[in-house]
């Protein structure tokens, strides 16, 4: 018999009760939903935690902190990381040790001010809002909020904010920032006294906004003779104000060290073998692929743990499937007997009634799948709603209670399958061992 | 055709203890040849149908063989024998044994669907044999829009459908009137002559026993006689 027959067949049976396969089909796919919402929880925190922490942190990127036994991370390394398989780009920051100030017009900025390293950068993604890099020695690029730490002199420090927190309409710079020059001031404490020194210096770029919402850059990218000049002056290492233990400038150091190194990898794939070669070395890092890989763990064993809780709902209703095929069994026993006295084999009747509890499977898992998406779906538009009402907050953006990736509804189904075609196992059998002159005899 | 080497056949009823065993059949043997049509009469109980049920393969014998067309078929397994019934033993039974729940049509067609027969030779195949039993036109019917001669040529075309050398009938007249049991008997010789196919009838019907080839009587489980035509 082939198997378009045997479905026409099962097709023709399954007609002949149909509320009964109406209800065993309904218990089958509210089992398959209850299976797929449940689970779906799991992986809705898990994609809102992953989604979050890669709103907070790049997840290619690695920070290198420096490296055991060494004084500081310097071009060699630099040049190793750049070989290394898989980096995109490895950028190098060093920071002025003071926060100097700097002088535009009538306004004041106390912020930081950092020298990089550009087409690294680019390659990281660095892009300009406007202008250009810096060419000259004494030119800069300004952070996209720049502006934003740029306060009017003489402003009175009681009316500086408003209400919410925000620097007063009054005292904010307003004027476009590239092409100005402005002054930097950087001072020097010697046995308590103070002194100052100022560069002049020019804004030719200002920095793309940085993608994150949260992010705030006001600092100051300056030249790499800057920082040099501000040393000078010091007499201390990376410009700091004043002598510490192992500040002294040393001049026979001709090699460059790096405050903060960042590689990029390629792709999110990539990370793992970076992180591992570059632990194997000896250098300190940080990457957020190593936390999330401990989440992923976490969340593995609490979606495993709620798909197991919804399969008992779909053992439950594959006890359905069960009764539903062994009264069919029954009732259907004379017709068996009839079957198998006309030559049916015995393996056809149990491949009948096998398809038949898997077609009842797989009905259940169509429509408790639909069920589920919408139930996810209600979830999902609901929650915000309820967290707004019940917390006067928003949610977090973003955030998915419940998810159903395809991954989910493939293993569901599975394991609806699986249950259904195992319920069916013992009655299919059943039906290979009707008793064919007790069958025609109608005595079963 | 068909050989029935010294059969024996008893039933155990009872639990345990207290089992009793009632042979049914001791040391059967007959031959029945190709092309006939051969009766087999007994009393009630005399244990011609547990006969029948051996050759069809419904039970095991006790001991003994039955041979069909040169094959032991008491030695097949379950699957075996429903392979080989597909292939070579059509049935006729009293009670005509038809699905309730499918049209004359498709009891017919359900053999051939068994054999894995594709649709359009099934379905001309099928609408032929119903044909030749005179039911074309009765072929969207169920059983039970059905007189009890009409069912049982459904049954008569659902045996043929396959083309056996052999048909096994049991009590085939045995629900039908005098009439209808003619104009049956009328068409299973047709149904010799023409297509050459074996019939072996089960009946306790004088009449029915007397229109075959051969008539072998059966009388507590011995084969008494064979009388030949």
């Amino acid at each position: 018999m082939t198997f378009k027959d045997q479905f026409k067949f099962v097709r023709q049976n399954l007609k002949k009760n149909k509320s009964r396969l109406f209800m065993t089909v309904l218990a089958t796919a509210i089992g398959v939903a209850f299976l797929i919402v449940l689970a779906s929880v799991g992986f809705g925190l898990h994609k809102s935690l992953i989604s979050d922490m890669m709103q907070n942190q790049l997840v290619t990127q690695v920070e290198i902190y420096g490296k055991e036994d060494s004084q500081g991370l310097k071009n060699e390394d630099i040049t190793y990381f750049e070989e290394m398989d898989g980096v995109e780009a490895v950028t190098r920051r060093n920071e002025l040790a003071q926060m100097p100030f700097f002088q535009l017009d009538d306004y004041t900025s106390n912020t930081n001010a950092i020298v990089t390293h550009f087409p690294s950068e680019i390659k990281a993604d660095f892009k300009l809002a406007s202008g250009r890099l810096p060419e000259g020695e004494n030119e800069v690029v300004v952070g996209y909020h720049f502006t934003e730490s740029l306060i009017k002199n003489g402003a009175n420090p009681e009316k500086l904010y408003d209400d919410e927190g925000n620097i007063n309409e009054d005292y904010v710079y307003t004027d476009d920032l590239l092409n100005k020059e402005m002054d930097m001031e950087v001072i020097k404490l010697t046995d308590g006294k103070e002194t100052k020194k100022t560069i002049s210096v020019k804004i030719v770029g200002i920095a793309e906004k940085p993608a994150r919402d949260w992010a705030y850059e006001e600092h100051v990218f300056i030249s790499e003779e800057i920082l040099q000049e501000v040393e000078q002056f010091t007499g201390v290492m990376r410009g700091a104000s004043e002598m510490y233990e192992g500040g002294e400038l040393d001049a026979n150091q001709s090699e460059e060290v790096y405050d903060y190194v960042k590689v990029y990898a390629n792709n999110v794939q990539e990370v793992e073998g970076i992180n591992k070669a570059l632990e194997d070395k000896g250098y300190m890092i940080y990457s957020i692929a190593n936390e999330m890989k401990q989440i992923n763990v976490i969340f593995l064993i609490m979606k495993i743990g709620l798909i197991f809780i919804g399969t008992i709902a779909l053992i439950i209703a594959s006890i359905g499937i069960y009764n539903t095929m062994t009264m069919a069994v029954t009732e259907r026993a004379p017709d068996i007997g009839i079957m198998k006295a006309i030559g049916a084999h015995p393996r056809t009747i149990k491949n009948i009634f096998l398809l038949e509890s898997t077609y009842i499977g797989l009905l259940g898992a169509i429509f408790g799948t639909i069920v589920a998406y919408g139930i996810s779906f209600l979830v999902n538009l609901c929650v915000p709603f309820i967290i707004q009402t019940a917390f006067d907050e928003a949610a977090p953006e973003g955030f998915l209670l419940s998810y159903i990736p395809w991954s989910l509804t493939l293993i569901s189904v599975g394991i609806c399958l699986l249950v259904t075609v195992f319920s069916g196992l013992r009655p299919a059998k059943r039906a290979t061992k009707v008793d064919v002159l007790k069958a025609m005899r109608r005595e079963l | 055709m068909i050989e029935v080497n010294k059969i024996y056949h008893s039933f155990e009823i009872g639990k345990k203890e207290k089992k009793t065993v009632i042979p049914v059949l001791k040391d059967v043997s007959f031959q029945i040849n190709k092309g006939e049509i051969v009766s087999i009469v007994g009393k009630s109980g005399s244990g011609k149908s547990t006969l029948l049920n051996i050759i069809s393969g419904f039970i095991k014998p006790t001991d003994g063989e039955v041979k069909i067309n040169n094959q032991t078929v008491t030695e097949l397994s379950e699957g075996e024998f429903a392979s080989f019934r597909l292939q070579h033993i059509g049935f006729i039974f009293q009670n005509f044994q038809l699905i309730p729940s499918m049209t004359a049509f498709q009891n017919v067609e359900l053999p051939l669907t068994f054999k894995g027969m594709n649709e359009k030779e099934r379905k001309q195949k099928t609408l032929e044999t119903l044909e030749r039993v005179g039911l074309a036109e009765f072929k969207d019917h169920y059983p039970s829009e059905l007189s009890g001669g009409q069912q049982q040529r459904v049954s008569i075309a659902r045996a043929l459908v396959v083309n056996p050398p052999l048909i096994l009938a049991d009590e085939p007249t045995g629900s039908l009137d005098s009439d209808t049991e003619k104009s049956l008997l009328a068409f299973i010789k047709q149904l010799n002559e023409e297509l050459g196919i074996t019939f072996l009838i089960i009946t306790h019907d004088e009449e029915v026993a007397e229109f075959g080839h051969r008539t072998i009587e059966i009388v507590d489980g011995h084969v008494l006689e064979e009388v030949g035509k």
